[in-house]
């Protein structure tokens, strides 16, 4: 009986120290960020590793995410709508949602991986360690300008994502679907809203900051050696992917429930 | 070291500082903002806006001019619009705004219009009218959407398939044979029908015979007619009918003085009739005395004796004349002294 509930004690407490943990993390990274003189020098180049550096596998994306979901709207309502529709389903599904959800697991993959993988390996090779033994708080120096700096640039990038996913779209309309310009274009403001690219932009620094505190997290707890390494990287980016789609229902829940074009 | 941190600086500013220029100004390009103070406003009042919603178009003649900028609601229950011209844009004369469904799918639009332009509806006119200010408020009224109308569709065709259930039910097998039944008494009346149209044609082709001709004897006498008219139309144009009727004036007062005088006449005449009567009633009383033998014209009329005295009279009265004249002075002797 004792051992059945002491089971029982290990199995909530196995689902529920990550939370608390991940809690605690998120509390230091905060704390952290006080020490501005700390993060600041760092900001620039890891927004530039993270986000800069970033740009072309956003744009890769958003340029045949346009495309597709240009002749996908032609091909799903054909003639049943008028054609200017194909600007409106564009311009609706590349802001509010693919930009942002697709630039963000691909750099889920590519700034989650790197994160863990760079930390990782310090804490492998103890190089956290002798900071810390050097007094200098890794969490300043090397969490928190990793955080900024993917919160800041998720949202320029996806801004590019979004940009290029709707000329991509136009183009596609142009010339594979025989949809004017006027006509697009007619289809893209009939609806559009600013607040489809705040919506947006907002997501996207969210799905940043998330990406590199899961990313920094893994990396600093990473174990053994090269192997650690390795599966501190694929844990970050599947649990960034879970939680870019987490948080994409999450904003959804609170910015579209019982919200309406007009 | 050092200036690897100064090109990242630099790299990730410029990167930010192009990316959020271009996000703004796709943005307020997407959203056609008056950056250039270009945009003309005009506020229209409505009792409703129906699917009109901030971004749509506003159409002047089909072309879109503007869109609306702004709803707000009012106040006596009116709902204020705000429409955003170019400033170049002529508003027609007297104008009203319609909001209109401008598809199927949700789309609407602010059709700006002359007041004349507005659909002959009653209440859409009443709407209008009730909207109007006397400052530069425009009024708007909302036609009704497809939504509204196939609503009243819906209605008319639960109409339609209650009418058409209960012809089903009235329609049974009796009603079937009662029709049939009708059908051949309506091909038996046809067929009767033709033949009496077959016979009565031919009495038709002898009347329109005799219609012809005597159209053709109308037509003479509309010729005479018109000819006729012609010389009245020419009398009249050089004053004879003037005279004509003054002529006829004439005869008609001396016809009043004629009837007048024969008035006076009769008058006379009757006069002269009573008079005649009693003239006759008294001649009648003597010839009646004269015949009754009383008295000396009666006895000298009815007593042949009493002639022949009277005769015998005169005869000798003539030779005694003639005596006289023979021998005068054997009757008639004068002395002087």
């Amino acid at each position: 009986m004792i051992t059945q509930i002491s089971a029982i004690g290990r199995t909530t407490r196995t689902i529920v120290e990550p939370i608390g943990s991940g809690a605690r993390f998120v509390r230091d990274v905060f704390l952290a960020a006080r020490d501005v003189r700390s993060w600041v020098p760092e900001f620039s180049t890891h927004a530039r590793i993270l986000g800069v550096e970033s740009l072309p596998i956003g744009i890769f994306i958003a340029l045949f995410t346009g495309i597709v979901l240009a002749l996908l709207a032609s091909y799903s309502v054909g003639d049943i709508v008028p054609p200017y529709f194909v600007g409106t389903l564009v311009q609706k599904t590349v802001t509010l949602e693919l930009a942002p959800v697709l630039t963000g697991l691909a750099l889920a993959g590519r700034v989650g991986a790197n994160i863990a993988a760079e930390l990782g390996t310090m804490r492998v090779t103890e190089q956290i360690d002798a900071l810390e033994t050097l007094t200098f708080d890794p969490m300043s120096h090397l969490v928190v300008p990793r955080v900024v700096a993917s919160a800041a640039m998720f949202p320029i990038v996806v801004g590019v994502a979004m940009l290029v996913g709707m000329v991509s779209g136009w183009a596609a309309s142009l010339l594979l679907l025989d949809i004017s310009t006027p006509q697009f274009l007619k289809g893209v403001r009939i609806f559009f809203t600013s607040f489809d690219v705040r919506y947006g932009l907002v997501k996207s620094a969210s799905f940043g900051a998330a990406v590199a505190l899961i990313g920094c997290r893994a990396g600093l707890t990473t174990q053994g050696g090269a192997q650690g390494v390795g599966r501190s990287a694929t844990r970050a980016v599947v649990i960034s992917a879970v939680m870019i789609l987490v948080l994409d229902a999450f904003w959804a829940i609170v910015w579209l429930t019982n919200r309406t074009l007009k | 070291m050092t200036t690897n941190k100064r090109a990242s600086d630099f790299v990730v500013g410029l990167t930010v500082l192009l990316v959020v220029v271009v996000l703004i100004a796709s943005t307020l390009w997407l959203k056609q903002a008056d950056l250039g103070g270009r945009t003309k406003h005009i506020t229209v009042r409505s009792r409703d806006v129906g699917g009109v919603a901030l971004g749509n178009p506003v159409v002047i003649r089909g072309v879109r001019a503007g869109r609306v900028e702004q709803i707000a609601l009012g106040d006596n229950d009116w709902v204020v619009l705000r429409l955003g011209f170019d400033r170049e844009i002529e508003l027609p004369n007297d104008p009203v705004v319609l909001l209109t469904a401008s598809s199927l799918f949700g789309e609407w639009q602010a059709t700006v219009t002359s007041r004349d332009g507005v659909p002959p509806d009653k209440v859409l006119k009443a709407a209008i009218e009730e909207a109007r200010t006397s400052g530069d408020t425009l009024a708007g009224a909302v036609l009704p959407d497809i939504a509204q109308l196939t609503a009243v569709a819906g209605r008319i065709s639960g109409d339609v398939a209650q009418v058409a259930e209960r012809v089903q039910v009235a329609f049974d097998d009796a009603a079937a044979r009662e029709l049939r039944e009708s059908i051949r008494n309506f091909a038996r009346l046809s067929s009767e029908l033709a033949r009496t149209v077959n016979a009565q044609s031919k009495n038709l082709d002898k009347i329109s015979a005799n219609v012809q001709t005597g159209l053709v004897t109308i037509n003479d006498a509309a010729t005479r007619l018109n000819t006729f008219s012609g010389r009245i139309d020419s009398a009249t144009s050089r004053g004879e009918l003037q005279t004509i009727v003054n002529n006829s004036q004439n005869a008609a007062r001396e016809l009043v003085q004629a009837a007048q005088n024969l008035k006076a006449l009769t008058d006379r005449l009757d006069r002269t009739e009573s008079n005649l009567a009693s003239a006759v009633a008294r001649a009648d009383s003597v010839f009646a005395k004269a015949n009754s033998r009383d008295g000396t014209m009666g006895l000298m009329i009815n007593d042949p004796g009493l002639y022949r005295q009277s005769d015998s009279l005169v005869r000798e009265l003539r030779s005694l004349v003639a005596d006289m004249k023979k021998n005068p002075k054997r009757y008639i002797n004068v002395r002087v002294f």
